[in-house]
């Protein structure tokens, strides 16, 4: 397993404790989530006035958010609100607390590790870097950037984004009294750590200032409400979709075959691609394709009957329908590439043989 | 990993379990409110609407409403 779901958890009833790790001698923790495998965590850190650190690297992704205080880093003041994205590999300056600090800081590959450097890892990727102020130089956007979308009165400050992974940081907030009345679910893990405020979930109850949650994917979550209204640091672990529904008793395995169930109906070929394991041609004894059996779908059991589904599943993409009008196609050279796998198939054309 | 971090780990993971399982207890302890929020969340779908993407709501009927299963893991929230 990785991260466990540890929701809510309300750190303010813990007790900070000294960190024993080179590095970070002087300061003090607690673990709001830890993956068991490797070490990656969520943590919040207290550095208390007086506290100095030489520059130096972690082997991780390093985030950071100033709650309380502040700190310099290589003499820059970063505030409350102040937000890091530090590569793996990339130096962070030297670090010195003048008055004390409370931050939320995550690791995202590995246990924290520091190492003495001012130069810079060379496969360190640097483009990814981010350190801004958060409250004050970052607007507020709506929260229909995520679409099925969240309702009006939830908004967000995109903070960090993963080209590959699509994962992100980011602020959010709600507006007081703001409600939602649908159940969530994402194909991602999510996180989040209340800076102030209370929302409430159906399944949860109330998370307020100092909550915590990390969430794996597919677990039900919702309706929403916030009374007074909350401000909130949240992560996912890649992309974000928003399955909605109102079925309160789902669990996280109905969900996933709903989730490949919307990906089978609204992006039909590559599911067909995907289960068929990379082979981009038809299989089966007789050349025929071998149509994948179509996950189930608690909300919509008879999706398969609807006839735009059906349409757009017996649809056959092979892409190589016109390679003979393209000049260069060279038809022994793309058939050496494409059949590295091991079986006996037929290409329809009185061609069979195996490889 | 330096065996400082080996042996922050293992003490951490210790403490994340025990966590974990002081969370399942409270949670379970909500089960009789969270009842009552089911009932409410399952009558304002039917009243107000179910948000379907942003402030579009659809009401639903009566009879598409679910029933809870009968299963072990009907009632569970945490996984």
């Amino acid at each position: 397993m990785t991260r466990p779901h540890i929701e809510p958890f309300v750190e303010l009833n813990e007790s900070y404790k000294p960190f024993k790790i080179p590095g970070f001698i002087g300061a003090h923790y607690k673990v709001l989530s830890l993956d068991v495998d490797t070490g990656a965590c969520s943590l919040k850190v207290r550095f208390d006035g007086g506290f100095k650190r030489k520059p130096g690297m972690s082997y991780s992704d390093m985030e950071l958010f100033v709650l309380e205080g502040g700190m310099l880093v290589d003499k820059e003041y970063y505030g409350e609100g102040h937000y890091l994205f530090l590569p793996a590999g990339m130096a962070m300056g030297a670090i010195e607390v003048p008055q004390g600090c409370e931050a939320i800081v995550m690791y995202n590959d590995s246990e924290p590790t520091y190492e003495e450097s001012d130069a810079h890892h060379q496969l360190a990727l640097k483009e990814s870097y981010v350190s801004l102020n958060s409250y004050e130089d970052a607007p507020w956007a709506g929260g229909s950037i995520v679409s099925p979308s969240v309702a009006t009165g939830c908004m967000l400050k995109l903070l960090h984004f993963d080209p590959l992974t699509e994962a992100m940081t980011f602020l959010y907030c709600m507006t007081p009294q703001f409600m939602q009345d649908n159940i969530s679910y994402h194909d991602c893990a999510e996180e989040s750590y209340h800076i102030w405020g209370t929302s409430w979930m159906l399944q949860f109850g109330d998370l307020p200032t100092g909550g915590y949650f990390w969430r794996p994917p597919y677990i039900n979550h919702g309706s929403f409400r916030s009374k007074l209204g909350c401000i909130a640091l949240g992560r996912t672990d890649s992309k974000l979709h928003n399955y909605f529904h109102f079925n309160p008793w789902t669990n996280p395995d109905e969900n996933r075959s709903r989730a490949a169930a919307t990906l089978y109906r609204q992006k039909p070929q590559l599911f067909k691609w995907v289960n068929a394991g990379g082979h981009n041609h038809p299989h089966g004894p007789q050349g025929q394709l071998e149509h994948p059996t179509p996950p189930a779908d608690f909300e919509h059991p008879d999706y398969t009957d609807n006839a735009q589904v059906k349409i757009l599943n017996e649809q056959e993409y092979t892409f190589h329908e016109m390679d003979h009008l393209h000049g260069n196609y060279d038809p022994d050279a793309a058939h050496a590439k494409a059949h590295t796998h091991g079986h006996a198939h037929d290409h329809g054309e009185g061609s069979d043989h195996e490889h | 990993m330096t065996a400082e971090a080996a042996e922050w780990m293992e003490e951490e993971v210790k403490v994340q379990e025990c966590r974990y399982k002081g969370i399942v207890e409270e949670i379970d302890a909500l089960e009789p409110q969270r009842e009552q929020w089911t009932e409410d969340f399952l009558n304002i779908i039917q009243t107000k609407g179910f948000n379907v993407t942003g402030d579009q709501r659809r009401k639903i009927p009566k009879k598409d409403i679910p029933k809870k299963p009968d299963r072990p893991d009907a009632l569970r929230v945490i996984w």
